[in-house]
């Protein structure tokens, strides 16, 4: 006997099967053996050579001396150094990958009529919200075994994981996703938008790029408004670096706050649109 | 009767090219409505608007009281979209799945109900397969199962027999004759016979316009016998037939072809004299069938 289900519960068998697709698919599977080697690489030649190099303590006496106790020095702070550079990595990479990643949210459903299957059997809105959740529990599990390759490099040196290392695994990785959120989002507008992934990641890029050269225009006059620019999504990522352990959480609240504006943009733009 | 469609003056453009005009029509529990009109009459975006896909300019749309795209509606108005693909990563099984459960059947139910509805096509055997390794017919029919999942009250088909072979099309017009005791239909399709087969109600489109909304039980005073004969005797069948009581006119449709009118009031076994004519000349017939075909009732005008 069927019950209609509650949006919360299409959202969820829409999430697991975005993650079906990266487990069970092929072209998940290719995701996954793409992001093993991109991240084979970091470790080793980035990740693990620059541990070596915070971990001296030649190297963090001149860093302290160059950037003041402040600010940067805070990275010799986190519990292991591969941490550290995994953190500054992913801060600044992430959000580039994550435009790619997730810009084929709806964009081959709409080009390929699925879309019109499933509009018979949930809301819109279960399939744009659904669709993001699934995107970013894709990306949460990329995040957790890239973020357990560098627990184990980090243990293989030093001999075992300690307890701080854990916490700091999991604060890196809440963090991590905090600033997916609103890329995330973003690309759920344009896949709603277009009918093609690769057009998606233009207009995003191009998008961005547009509302930042205007904004520095606008500051450029109007100074007062120097503000507007830590509203753009992922400006946190500077400070962040700067920050270690659950007090990063004071920045958590924006992304939070641009990926609720972009999810609601994301189903009105679904729902106005034809199938 | 349960009024299960009703549109009221629905309009659609797009642009300047007005697509749909003032459109009003219902449709009734148990009816089977044929919607035809040549290319660009506009059939489409009256499925798309039926289906929730795009929402008219004005006018009013409601299936079963709610307005298309409705939660409401979800399991229970179920459609085959034109031109719409399955997803290439997964199995049409997985896909078929996952809508029974996107309709609230556990997952049990839900596989159950894919093994179902694909046994209705005659697709149990390509349950694993991924839609690109089927053939365009099998995806079709993959395409028109989906729309069967659960216990659908309506269901809306564009061109459902389109580009398949003439047994799985015959197999699809069986199953949809069967199923429509307890499911009203919608069925937009250029095959005129089928239709006729299939349909007790046509609504007939033209550049944008109902033309035509005929219900082929209506009661009539007048009535039609249209005869199909094995030679073409035309002419002496004709002098024969004008003599039988109740014959209001005689028309020779196509060669071999004609279309009786006559007073059912006046001669209740009519199609009993006819018969009886013409076995008394000896002449032999191929078909003789109630009414008007589906094809006189649109396009005799024209």
């Amino acid at each position: 006997m069927a019950n209609p289900l509650s949006t919360i519960q299409q959202c969820r068998l829409y999430a697991g099967f975005e993650l079906q697709r990266l487990w069970l698919t092929r072209r998940g599977l290719m995701t996954l053996a793409a992001t093993a080697v991109i991240w084979f690489f970091l470790l080793r030649y980035a990740i693990a050579p620059a541990s070596d190099l915070i971990s001296a303590d030649g190297f963090q006496q001149f860093f302290r001396d160059v950037f003041g106790s402040g600010g940067l020095t805070q990275l010799f702070a986190w519990p292991a150094p591969e941490l550290a550079v995994y953190w500054v990595l992913s801060l600044l990479i992430l959000p580039t990958f994550c435009l790619f990643f997730t810009a084929n949210q709806l964009c081959s459903d709409l080009e390929r009529g699925t879309l019109r299957f499933l509009a018979l059997r949930s809301s819109r809105s279960s399939i744009v919200l659904g669709r993001f959740a699934g995107q970013m529990l894709v990306q949460g599990s990329l995040i957790l075994l890239t973020l357990a390759a560098t627990l184990s490099l980090a243990a293989w040196r030093e001999g075992g994981i300690s307890l701080a290392m854990l916490t700091a695994a999991i604060v890196i990785a809440v963090n991590l996703l905090l600033v997916l959120l609103p890329f995330t989002a973003l690309m759920s507008c344009f896949s709603a938008m277009v009918r093609s992934a690769r057009l998606a990641v233009s207009l995003a890029i191009v998008s961005l790029g547009l509302v930042f050269a205007l904004l520095s225009w606008f500051i450029f006059y109007f100074p007062d408004y120097l503000f507007l620019m830590g509203y753009l999504p992922g400006t946190q990522v500077l400070q962040l670096i700067q920050l270690q352990g659950w007090i990063t959480l004071q920045h958590a609240l924006l992304p939070l706050a641009q990926t609720a504006v972009l999810l609601t943009a994301a189903t009105l733009l679904l729902k106005r649109r034809m199938l | 009767m349960n009024t299960i469609i009703q549109c009221q003056g629905v309009s659609q453009a797009f642009g300047s090219k007005k697509v749909l005009q003032q459109l009003d029509f219902t449709l009734q529990q148990g009816e089977v409505a044929a919607l035809i009109g040549p290319n660009g009459a506009g059939k489409t975006t009256l499925f798309s608007i039926l289906c929730g896909y795009l929402k008219p300019n004005s006018g009013t749309v409601l299936l079963f009281g709610h307005k298309p795209g409705s939660a409401a509606l979800f399991g229970k108005v179920a459609a085959l979209p034109q031109d719409a693909q399955f997803d290439p990563a997964f199995s049409i099984g997985e896909q078929l799945d996952f809508y029974g459960r996107l309709q609230g059947l556990s997952s049990k139910a839900a596989r159950a109900e894919t093994e179902r509805v694909l046994a209705l096509v005659g697709l149990s055997e390509q349950r694993q397969h991924k839609a690109g390794a089927l053939s365009h017919g099998m995806r079709k029919r993959a395409a028109i199962a989906q729309a069967f999942i659960g216990a659908p009250q309506l269901i809306l088909l564009d061109e459902p027999t389109a580009g398949l072979d003439p047994v799985n099309a015959l197999q699809i017009r069986q199953l949809i004759s069967r199923l429509s005791a307890e499911v009203s239909f919608v069925i937009s399709s250029h095959n005129i016979f089928e239709l006729e087969q299939l349909c007790n109600k046509v609504l007939y489109l033209e550049q944008g316009r109902l033309k035509t909304e005929t219900n082929s039980n209506a009661d009539s005073q007048q009535q039609y016998l249209t005869l199909q004969l094995e030679q073409d005797d035309s002419a002496a069948v004709t002098q024969a037939l004008s003599t039988l009581p109740g014959v209001v006119s005689i028309e020779a449709v196509q060669q071999k072809t004609l279309l009786l009118c006559y007073q059912a009031q006046q001669n209740a076994d009519f199609d009993l004299a006819v018969l009886q004519c013409l076995a008394a000349n000896g002449w032999r017939y191929r078909n003789l069938t109630k009414g008007k075909t589906l094809e006189q009732k649109l396009f005799s005008s024209v």
